[in-house]
């Protein structure tokens, strides 16, 4: 599959890219890895016709234990054992993603702002033009939910959940500068579906930074799917928190894979600290999640299944923080 | 004819030669060795990431060249499968391939010796699920797996 042309720029510092996206306007995409954009552009989904490739900008290639470069490849992330001790569960997630030779190339950046999938989008031009077009790419109505205001494609990026379970913020820049925000705000509960998140014009993530109470905090991630290797989430489960001989002290569970965005659960987890864990609770904690998420029928596994394992999963990550040894992966 | 955009210079390392060539931008790493560069022993599969066929290493990491624009390698270093074998003959995983029947119709073959000679190499003594894992980007429709990780691990112990 040959690409459509486009203008390629290869800046090396992020003001430079922050004024080349400013003027480009909407007419461009940034480019990390490449390993979700560039699939979706032999599709011919969505194309632009300038690309602006980060990989030359030092700054964004830069990492530390605190503050993760945007551009920083899966691949090394995943063999860091200093990283794999500090934050368990963000380390179970990136070990998760895709395969190896796919992480290789992979970034954080890219994987924050992986596009959303669902089977009617994912589609090659043909594919998708003979069964009409949908609203998120060329066409006006949504194959899943039949109506034509909202895409209900699925948010499939591991990493968000497990980012979120820790507190953890993501450093933008853009034409008015920088600014820091928690991982969640990235992401647009209250959008169309169709637009993934809720950066600026021309904003672009630039690292992501990790509280000094995340550090080496218990943790861990439950990914389901079919092949335990390539696919996406069909429900990524996210858990970090402290239980002390029993009693809660602290905990966060978010999730991704289930709908547009990955949301945390914290209507469900605050009331729990200070308890003492135990089977009530825990299963109570476990079906109001479950109650409260919305899968629909646009990836591999059927809604009610994803919805029933967020359940058992909730259970699981409970348990392990428990009683496990911090940060087995699921 | 499909429009392309003009052809820019590229330089590269390519199996440990310099190469200076010229693609347009939308040129993706693959096509640029199996269509310009006359490089076929890379194999396009999926396209897509999803098969592991058109592996290759960058600046010596195993990843995909279908995922990979050609203009990414400059001044980078690329490997394929022409150039991980010796001046004659054949490198360990490959003559263990061979040797343990490790290949069927062949078209995965390619990806799996570029993946499991860089695990050798940085791992020469890896555990039965460090070889699993290491493969699990590569697909095989043919062999049901035994045989590559029987021959990856022969190459291992030196065993053949
Ligand atoms: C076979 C296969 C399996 C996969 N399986 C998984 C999986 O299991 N889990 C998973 O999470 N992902 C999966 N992916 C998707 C993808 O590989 C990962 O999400 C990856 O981390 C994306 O990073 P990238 O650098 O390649 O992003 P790119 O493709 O370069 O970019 C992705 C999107 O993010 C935007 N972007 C990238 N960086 C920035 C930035 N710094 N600021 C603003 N915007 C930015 C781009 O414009 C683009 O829209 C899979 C991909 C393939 C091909
Ligand atoms: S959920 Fe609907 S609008 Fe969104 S990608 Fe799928 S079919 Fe298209
Ligand atoms: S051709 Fe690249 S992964 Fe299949
Ligand atoms: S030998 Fe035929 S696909 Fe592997």
């Amino acid at each position: 599959m040959h690409l459509d042309p486009f203008e390629l720029y290869r800046p090396s510092t992020v003001e430079e890219v922050v004024r080349l996206t400013r003027d480009l306007g909407a007419a461009c995409d940034v480019l990390a890895g490449g390993t979700d954009l560039l699939p979706n552009y032999k599709m011919h989904i969505n194309l632009k016709p300038n690309l602006v490739a980060l990989e030359e900008v030092e700054e964004l290639r830069s990492y530390t234990l605190e503050r993760v470069g945007s551009m920083t490849r899966l691949a090394d992330l995943d063999r860091d054992t200093d990283f794999a001790r500090a934050y368990p569960g963000v380390a179970a997630a990136v070990h998760e993603v895709a395969t190896p030779l796919v992480r290789e190339r992979a970034t954080v950046g890219g994987n924050l702002l992986v596009e959303t999938r669902c089977f009617f989008f994912n589609q090659t031009f043909p594919w998708r033009q003979s069964l009409g077009f949908c609203l998120k790419a060329d066409g006006d109505r949504c194959h899943v939910v039949p109506q034509k205001e909202r895409c209900y494609a699925t948010f499939s990026g591991d990493l968000a959940p497990a980012l979120a379970a820790v507190d953890a913020s993501v450093e933008l820049a853009g034409p008015d500068g920088r600014r820091t925000i928690p991982v969640l705000d990235l992401y647009d509960p209250g959008g169309d579906g169709i637009r993934r998140h809720r950066l600026r014009p021309n904003e672009i993530v630039v690292a992501v930074s990790f509280p000094a109470a995340s550090r080496g905090l218990p943790a861990n991630y439950q990914k389901l799917r079919i092949r335990p290797t390539f696919d996406f989430p069909e429900l990524g489960l996210a858990a970090a928190g402290l239980v002390e001989s029993g009693t809660v002290r602290s905990l966060a569970i978010a999730a991704g894979g289930l709908e547009t965005y990955p949301r945390r659960f914290d209507e469900v987890t605050r009331p729990l600290v200070g308890e003492r864990l135990n089977e009530t609770n825990r299963n109570a904690a476990s079906e109001a999640i479950m109650r409260s998420v919305r899968p629909v029928h646009n990836t591999f596994l059927a809604p009610d299944y994803r919805r029933r394992m967020v359940g058992v999963y909730v259970r699981r990550a409970l348990d392990r923080l428990a009683n496990g040894p911090p940060g087995v992966p699921g | 004819m499909r429009s392309m955009s003009p052809p820019r210079p590229l330089r590269l390392t390519l199996n440990d030669r310099p190469v200076e060539t010229s693609c347009p931008n939308e040129r993706i790493l693959l096509d640029l060795l199996r269509e310009d560069l006359n490089l076929t022993g890379t194999k396009r599969g999926c396209d897509l990431g999803t098969c592991g066929c058109c592996t290759v290493w960058i600046d010596g990491r195993a990843t995909l060249s279908c995922l990979t624009l050609a203009r990414s390698t400059e001044g980078h270093s690329v490997t394929t499968i022409e150039g991980v074998s010796p001046a004659t003959g054949l490198n360990p995983v490959q003559k263990a391939f061979v040797e343990r029947g490790a290949t069927q119709c062949g078209f995965c073959t390619p990806g799996f010796i570029m993946t499991a000679t860089a695990l050798l190499r940085d791992h020469p003594h890896p555990s039965r699920s460090e070889i699993t894992e290491a493969i699990a980007g590569n697909l095989c429709r043919c062999t049901g797996y035994t045989k590559i990780i029987e021959a990856i691990e022969s190459a291992a112990s030196g065993d053949r």
